[in-house]
């Protein structure tokens, strides 16, 4: 008998020591980005601060990755908001229309793109409010502005980088190989016994979760010089995730369709041919997966380098960026009508929120956790620079003060709780940006106050436009991305879609039924979940029966592979049996080749009938 | 004695320092195909550092030369 200890990780005061360490790192980055913009005497170093804490991301690549993006998106939109105060600077109303366009079609942007790539484009258009909408009354000064940021921005980047190769921040890739394996062991536990009720959640929460590595995968690069080969395993380990669910599941559709009796249990000593590649197949996808692994922990290049396509609805990110410039509208609209004095303060936090929310699962729930950590922020705030410091000059005891504030909000930041996440990571940038370090410190509660009501007032006001203009419902994004399933299906049936290699094509449908919002409890998301699965497994399929044609074309049994093309384009199982049967027989004359493809197009009919069966015509009125 | 030119673009100065950083920065990553073949990674224990530390050399180098 063997033994198991689980060595729990430790902990202080109901938190990990990593999540304790985290926070003792951005403290110290907050506080030499400070530190090194006070000595450089740069005119906006709260921005150092700030960035600091955007940038708060427990590993070392994650952080140097976001990094990249930020400074990227502050050079495009420094460069969007000189344009935009040079063409309309005479003109305030048509100003804050093409601003609230910009924004919109930044969250546009956003909504096309995953991960940093999405968050440098809402910074880009938020970039704009900070600086062309903060200098409203005074133009001429949109460039200092835009410089003084920009270095800022430049100092806090420095600090965090500094600060994390000096107190060893932890590697991105550990952390995603323990993810991939564990993922690599739920598709193995998927390929073995499974209760058909619950397969399609299962194999739709397997897909979903290996899609969203996908921006971490990606970030991997910026990390190390090994980062850009550890980012390729790492790919071509998520495809290889990705291809294994679709061969488990034509393992389970080949079981059901050869022995019903065995269905959801599938044994070692499988009766038939089908059944027997099914499983050869599976496994052999499981290898691939596992040889990935090894590559991503070595540091190797992989035998096979994917590719991640990643699918994005356009209807639902154009419907996000025509809110995005409606909420913004709103705002203006009513700052405009009441007149208040330094409204553009407030307005261009509204831009940030929209901003910050558009790159959230939950743009609404996004701005209900501003909501509520604005007025917990302006307490923290007012706490530390009107109690605690009260008039203080000296920077030690700056970031003494700061400590607790700062390293309290990371430790909450890492709580598995969304709320208490939200929470923690939105009072780390709102105390710093209500604080506003500088140098001297003012400590003037007339400053304070007005801060504190422009973002109550920005953030209540964006939560109004919300309730007036609620984020489109989930019921309309399923119906577009069914719709786009079953568009890009035809295309797959035309053969227009031969861009990507058929592992790609699946990662991509798998990122597409990660977006479902769906969770699975409904008899309406099952629905909907059970036809996308049908069309994922109909799609790869048919583009794997295609790869099995080309090289049958090129063999003396070409004929055969102009059957089997036609078949495939017109779900022809039957013609596709046919086509199996002649390769059966050229088998039987000594042909490997035609044995192995004889195997694939067996696989491919049964695949294709069992998605058909689990969703007929009349379930696709669903959506 | 050696002297340092600003960077204009346009009209505007650009301190010669970000040229530097800059500059050091492109060598860097121009170097990282190069140490992934020699295996830097896996000569530190704290290859961020190591790699922090062979940039500043590289900026400070170039400070020195250029």
């Amino acid at each position: 008998m063997t033994t198991a200890t689980i060595l729990r990780p430790l902990s202080f005061a109901f938190a990990p020591l990593s999540a304790w360490a985290f926070g003792v790192r951005i403290w110290v980055a907050v506080v030499v980005g400070l530190a090194a913009s006070f000595w450089l005497e740069l005119e906006a170093p709260a921005s150092a601060a700030v960035t600091v804490a955007i940038l708060a991301v427990p590993t070392r690549g994650g952080a140097l990755d976001k990094a990249r993006f930020r400074l990227v998106a502050t050079i495009i939109g420094v460069t969007a908001a000189i344009v935009i105060v040079a063409l309309f600077s005479q003109t305030r109303d048509l100003m804050l229309a093409v601003f609230a366009g910009w924004v919109g079609l930044c969250v546009f942007a956003a909504g096309l793109l995953d991960g940093n790539h999405a968050y440098a484009a809402v910074l880009s258009g938020y970039t704009v409010a900070l600086i062309a909408i903060q200098q409203l009354d005074a133009p001429e000064h949109v460039f200092e502005s835009g410089m003084a940021r920009g270095a800022a921005i430049a100092v806090g980047v420095a600090a965090i980088a500094v600060v994390n190769d000096l107190l060893a921040a932890p590697d991105s890739f550990p952390l995603l190989a323990s993810r991939l394996a564990a993922l690599h062991q739920r598709v193995r536990d998927y390929a073995r016994p499974a209760h058909r009720d619950t397969d399609v959640a299962t194999a739709a929460e397997l897909l979903r979760d290996i899609a969203a590595l996908r921006p971490e995968i990606a970030s991997l690069a910026t990390e190390s010089a090994s980062g850009s080969i550890r980012s390729a395993a790492a790919r071509s380990t998520a495809v290889a995730l990705v291809a294994a669910v679709h061969a488990a599941r034509a393992l389970k559709a080949v079981v059901a369709a050869t022995d019903p009796a065995q269905d959801g249990m599938i044994v070692a000593t499988v009766p038939s041919p089908a059944s027997a590649w099914a499983s050869r197949e599976s496994l052999r996808r499981i290898s691939e997966v596992r040889e990935g692994l090894a590559a991503l922990n070595a540091g190797h290049r992989p035998h096979w380098v994917w590719r991640m396509p990643l699918y994005r609805s356009r209807a639902i990110a154009a419907a996000a960026g025509l809110r995005a410039a409606a909420y913004l509208v709103l705002a203006s609209g009513f700052f405009v009508l009441v007149g208040w004095p330094s409204a553009e303060v407030s307005l261009s936090l509204v831009a940030l929120t929209i901003g910050l929310g558009a790159v959230s699962p939950n743009p609404q729930g996004f701005t209900v956790a501003a909501f509520i950590a604005a007025p917990i922020a302006a307490f923290l705030a007012g706490t530390l620079e009107f109690l605690i410091l009260d008039g203080v000059t000296e920077f030690p005891l700056l970031a003494l003060a700061l400590a607790p504030f700062v390293i309290g909000a990371i430790v909450a930041a890492t709580r598995p709780h969304p709320m208490v996440a939200s929470l923690g990571r939105l009072n780390l940038i709102f105390i710093l940006v209500i604080l506003s370090p500088s140098n001297p410190q003012s400590y003037n509660a007339n400053s304070f106050l007005f801060t504190v009501l422009f973002l109550c007032t920005g953030v209540g006001l964006l939560l109004a436009a919300q309730t007036i203009i609620p984020p489109e419902s989930n019921g309309r994004r399923q119906h577009w991305i069914m719709g786009s399933v079953r568009r890009d299906f035809e295309l797959v049936l035309s053969k227009h879609d031969r861009r990507l290699a058929p592992e790609e094509a699946m990662f991509r449908d798998a990122t597409r039924i990660g977006q479902i919002p769906a969770s699975g409890a409904s008899h309406r998301d099952n629905a909907v979940l059970t036809q996308a699965l049908a069309y994922f497994d109909r799609a790869a399929a048919i583009r794997l029966g295609r790869e099995s044609v080309a090289r049958l074309a090129e063999t003396s049994l070409s004929r055969l592979a102009a059957d089997a093309q036609e078949a495939l384009a017109a779900e022809d199982t039957r013609r596709l049996r046919e086509v199996d049967l002649a390769l059966k027989n050229a088998a039987s004359a000594g042909s490997a080749l035609a044995e192995e493809i004889s195997g694939e197009f067996t696989l491919a009919a049964i695949v294709i009938d069992a998605a058909r069966h689990a969703a007929p015509p009349a379930m696709e009125t669903v959506s | 004695m050696h002297s340092f030119s600003e960077l204009i673009v346009g009209d505007v100065l650009v301190a010669p320092f970000i040229s530097y950083a800059v500059a050091a920065l492109a060598v860097f990553l121009a170097l990282r195909p190069i140490l992934h073949l020699c295996g830097f990674d896996k000569l530190f224990s704290n290859p961020g550092l190591a790699e922090l530390s062979l940039y500043v050399t590289i900026l400070g180098l170039l400070t020195v030369a250029v």
